[in-house]
């Protein structure tokens, strides 16, 4: 029962973290069931994708009901996502834990970086209207929305592939990649972006998460408390987020992330 | 169909099934404490698709879990095929093919996972 609630209590922390720091939960869930609960990496990165998934749903209901999400754009490129994202579950299979626990590790620097530099990566770019470059007249063009037009399509695909391995890889959305992406490279303004990014953040993780499915790589008494955990406690931050400092909250999520980095880095390496 | 109106009916298509999936989940949990399972205890149990039907029925924590599991993972699946639908009333066929490449891309995914 004590490590039923601890690892609930755990995914509310993760979920509400991630809520208030405008991050996916996978980035705290796989180094809190490595680091905190011995698990193996790649076991992590099963349960990951499933609290993933939880919490790009009920985001993405939100903003599609709201109509922040552009349909059309996420769905095209979510094709390629979900298929980079299958490639990705294969390779994790394939690469030695250790390996893919220093890759992790590396992510999370990163991270920790663009944080300390005082903002979130899904909001790396405080754009409201993306900046304007004369849109190619066909399909790119259908895509756009009130106010934008959709540009560079192809380096879209190119980062979405990207994004799609990074997911299954490292049982993380993505967003950090497909944020930024459609916002700096595709023109899509910040709030859009954001929005559409959470929605195809399900089918991404959707398609990482098969391969670890049916090849045993979810622990479903790991996988199912801590996911109820984080929609427990995403939905609640989500509701405070307006009410808190966050300033504080980001520095010391910073240092936890460095130094979480540093503990992720000598596991794959001793 | 306007396009503001298939993503306020695909939103709640998703609300509705993301809070079935998570309750499910929550049922599984419920009955997993229930029963005093220890969740870190070794071996988990796999998935066996020709015990979960008997899993379910007996009210087996494994069984209600993999339940869970498997409605949050399809979830987005759900999203996809109520967009295929949206978008193939409004005759927009090159969206409903962009859904439909979706699908078959994640239906490949359970091919790929069976084949490990």
């Amino acid at each position: 029962m004590g490590d039923l609630l601890l690892l609930v209590a755990c995914g509310g922390a993760a979920g509400a973290f991630g809520a208030l720091l405008g991050l996916g939960g996978g980035i705290l869930i796989v180094p809190l069931l490595t680091l905190g609960f011995g698990l193996p990496f790649r076991e992590a990165v099963g349960v990951s994708l499933v609290c993933v998934i939880v919490t790009s749903n009920a985001a993405a209901s939100v903003y599609l009901q709201r109509g922040a999400a552009n349909l059309r754009l996420g769905m095209t490129l979510e094709m390629f996502t979900a298929a980079a994202a299958l490639a990705g579950g294969l390779i994790a299979f394939a690469l030695p834990e250790r390996v893919l626990a220093v890759l992790f590790a590396g992510l999370l620097a990163y991270v920790a970086l663009v944080m300390a530099r005082g903002r979130a990566p899904e909001d790396a770019q405080p754009v409201v209207a993306a900046p304007q470059a004369p849109a190619v007249e066909g399909y790119p063009d259908s895509l756009s929305g009130e106010g934008y037009r959709v540009r560079h399509l192809g380096r879209g695909v190119a980062g979405s592939l990207v994004a799609g391995i990074v997911s299954a890889l490292f049982g993380i959305g993505g967003g950090i990649v497909k944020v930024p992406l459609m916002n700096l490279v595709m023109g899509v303004p910040m709030r859009v972006a954001t929005a559409t990014s959470n929605m195809m953040i399900g089918v991404t993780a959707s398609a990482g998460a098969m391969i670890y499915l049916l090849r045993g790589g979810i622990d479903p008494y790991v996988a199912a408390p801590t996911a109820l955990g984080v929609f427990a406690g995403a939905s609640i931050a989500s509701r405070l987020a307006n009410r808190l400092d966050l300033k504080l909250l980001r520095v010391a999520f910073v240092v936890v992330l460095s130094l979480t980095a540093l503990q992720m880095l000598l596991r794959g390496i001793t | 169909m306007r396009i503001e109106h298939l993503e306020r009916r695909i939103g709640l298509v998703l609300a509705v099934a993301t809070l079935a999936g998570i309750t499910l989940v929550g049922i599984g949990v419920a009955s997993m404490a229930l029963t005093g399972v220890r969740p870190l205890a070794r071996p988990y149990p796999g998935l066996d698709w020709g015990r979960l039907g008997s899993d379910i029925w007996a009210l087996r924590p494994e069984g209600l879990l993999w339940l869970g599991l498997i409605a949050v993972i399809l979830t987005p699946a759900i999203r996809v095929g109520a967009a295929l639908v949206g978008f193939a009333a409004g005759r927009e066929g090159r969206q409903a093919g962009i859904a439909l490449a979706v699908l078959a891309i994640m239906l490949l995914g359970v091919l790929l996972g069976h084949g490990g």
